[in-house]
């Protein structure tokens, strides 16, 4: 692949200097924020009440004041936030190069157009790695100094699997977000597939339908519908795989072959 | 290889609405060839397909001997380009957009960024984020990432468009000494007829899709020949006056129009001699039929 290593120090400078990525990380960061108040809300209801917090809000969201809930509120947010927030990434990096019209600086080169969409899709994962792992990081910070009852070494390390399997099963399916970036020439489009993808793995998780929509199972990994195993099979991960390959040839494909006129 | 362009029978169709329909170009190595067209003409999807950034639908395209995609397959170190109008990062400064380029040409050198600042006087705004800059400093940093890696050929869609009347000469100048001392080929689309007809050593005419004529430099030399129109109360009787000294001239729409070159330098000389013969002039002018001209000629445009 010629150029790749130019093609990814260009991606690199490109997302350092956007403010996107640090305002995803900004939101992401909200995720163990809210469950930290949701944590001192729980621990104190009545201290909550008289300063005008809603407990009620908080039990339902969070359950009760512990480490389990906590990283259990982590990982759902990952599911959630995650899917959107790296989506605005991955439109960000593919979008862009269509809406301003960059796209043309970027084909008649001797880096080749594989190498620019792999490099794309490299700083990709490592962003999204990188804003789990804060998160997860934060999440740890928030829980020590808000003193959650319940932790252990053991309930963090599941927690970390936990977290990190549902960015790893959300990141890849970010090639059909790549792919609608390019050939939708925009943002528009893709953030159109993200609600749309969202609102349908919600339907196919609650007709039962979930472990068959690949959407849907990074959410149903992350416990949002209650425990994953019975729910999840092997067939779950192969579909994700199987998904975002689909994605990701496609995308590969039409930065090869289809006509840029931007 | 003698040509630096060629295409055969290119044709580009998007849905109903031909683009390109069947262009035959050739472009020689060392030349400057002007590509002139209407809007909607075909020029930039010409120059998008000889990019290889669109797959002809019909014919191929060959640049510097070598077939251009598919895939993206072509001889893109010694290509520069500059497409419609530039596109850089705005997020990046110059310099950065401009190693950015540099990386992906895959120049080690970091210093011919330097250079090409220093040469496209953008070293004031070296440091500037790109969104910042106006539209003539847009349109250099976009001819500074074309020329970054000193490329043998030189695509351009409106190289001197935003730039202010001492850019447009500079960028002229820029071009005509890269064509003439580094021997690279330049082919160039406009809308700025005079700044063609200035440059270029050839000219292709693209209407509704077809390249409708290609001017050589024989015939662009005639284009931009000057001639002498004089008016008086009696053309005919002013004529045969002129025709007894030696000089030829036809008249045309009311108007005895002399090409001879003693009158076009020496038109004090004509006068003095209608006055002698009685048929003293009422108008005197020296004229240039110029490109623009015949290019509305041609495709039917109003001037």
């Amino acid at each position: 692949m010629t150029g790749f290593a130019s093609a990814l120090w260009a991606e690199t400078l490109k997302m350092i200097r956007s403010k996107v990525p640090l305002f995803c990380l900004i939101g992401f960061s909200m995720a163990p924020l809210a469950g930290g108040l949701f944590m001192i809300i729980l621990k104190n209801p009545e201290a909550a009440r008289s300063m005008g917090l809603i407990s009620t809000k908080a039990h339902i969201m969070a359950g009760t004041a512990d480490w389990p809930a906590f990283f259990n509120l982590l990982t759902q947010a990952v599911a959630a936030g995650g899917a959107i927030l790296f989506a605005i990434i991955t439109i960000w990096v593919f979008g862009r190069e269509f809406s301003d019209h960059t796209v043309k600086e970027l084909l008649a080169l001797p880096t080749s157009r594989e190498a620019i969409v792999t490099a794309k899709f490299i700083v990709i994962a490592v962003w999204t790695l990188a804003m789990t792992l804060f998160i997860f990081v934060l999440g740890l910070i928030v829980g020590s100094l808000v003193v959650i009852p319940g932790g252990s070494l053991e309930l963090a390390r599941t927690a970390f699997i936990n977290i990190l399997g549902t960015a790893v099963l959300t990141f890849p399916l970010m090639s059909f977000v790549a792919l609608i970036a390019s050939a939708g020439r925009g943002y528009l489009p893709p953030f159109g597939w993200t609600i749309f993808t969202l609102v349908l793995a919600n339907i196919a998780a609650v007709m039962g339908w979930g472990d068959w929509f690949p959407w849907a199972i990074p959410g149903l990994f992350s416990g949002a519908a209650g425990p994953r195993t019975g729910q999840l099979g092997l067939h779950s991960y192969v579909i994700v795989i199987l998904a975002s390959l689909i994605g990701l040839v496609a995308t590969f494909y039409w930065w090869r072959e289809a006509d840029q006129t931007r | 290889m003698e040509f630096a362009i060629e295409t055969n029978g290119l044709t580009k169709r998007f849905g109903d609405v031909t683009a390109v329909a069947s262009v035959n170009l050739r472009v020689k190595c060392g030349e400057i060839y002007g590509f002139l067209g209407l809007n909607g003409a075909g020029k930039t999807t010409t120059i998008r397909a000889l990019l290889g950034m669109i797959r002809p639908g019909e014919g191929n395209v060959f640049v510097l001997g070598q077939t251009v995609g598919p895939h993206g397959r072509g001889p893109w170190s010694k290509v520069g380009h500059l497409v419609e109008s530039p596109s850089p990062y705005p997020e990046l400064s110059v310099r950065e957009n401009l190693d950015v380029a540099r990386r992906l040409h895959g120049i080690r050198n970091p210093k011919v960024v330097d250079e090409i600042i220093g040469g496209l006087a953008l070293a004031s705004y070296a440091n500037r984020k790109a969104g910042t800059l106006s539209t003539g400093n847009l349109q250099r940093l976009g001819l500074a990432r074309a020329l970054l890696h000193e490329p043998e050929l030189l695509i351009l869609d409106e190289p001197a468009n935003g730039l202010d009347p001492a850019g447009v000469i500079e960028i002229r100048e820029l071009l005509r000494t890269l064509a003439h001392e580094k021997g690279v080929t330049i082919f160039m689309s406009s809308h700025i007829l005079t700044e063609v007809d200035r440059l270029a050593t050839r000219i292709g005419i693209i209407h509704k899709g077809r390249l409708i004529e290609e001017l050589d430099t024989d015939k662009l030399e005639k284009l931009r020949s000057k001639r002498l129109e004089v008016r008086t109360r009696n053309l005919e009787a002013a004529q045969s006056g002129l025709q007894r000294v030696g000089y030829g001239s036809i008249i045309q729409d009311g108007t005895i129009l002399i090409e001879d070159a003693r009158a076009i330098e020496h038109p004090d000389d004509i006068a003095q001699i209608l006055v002698k013969d009685g048929t003293p002039p009422i108008h005197l002018a020296l004229e240039q039929q110029n490109l623009e001209e015949h290019f509305m000629q041609l495709t039917g445009g109003v001037k």
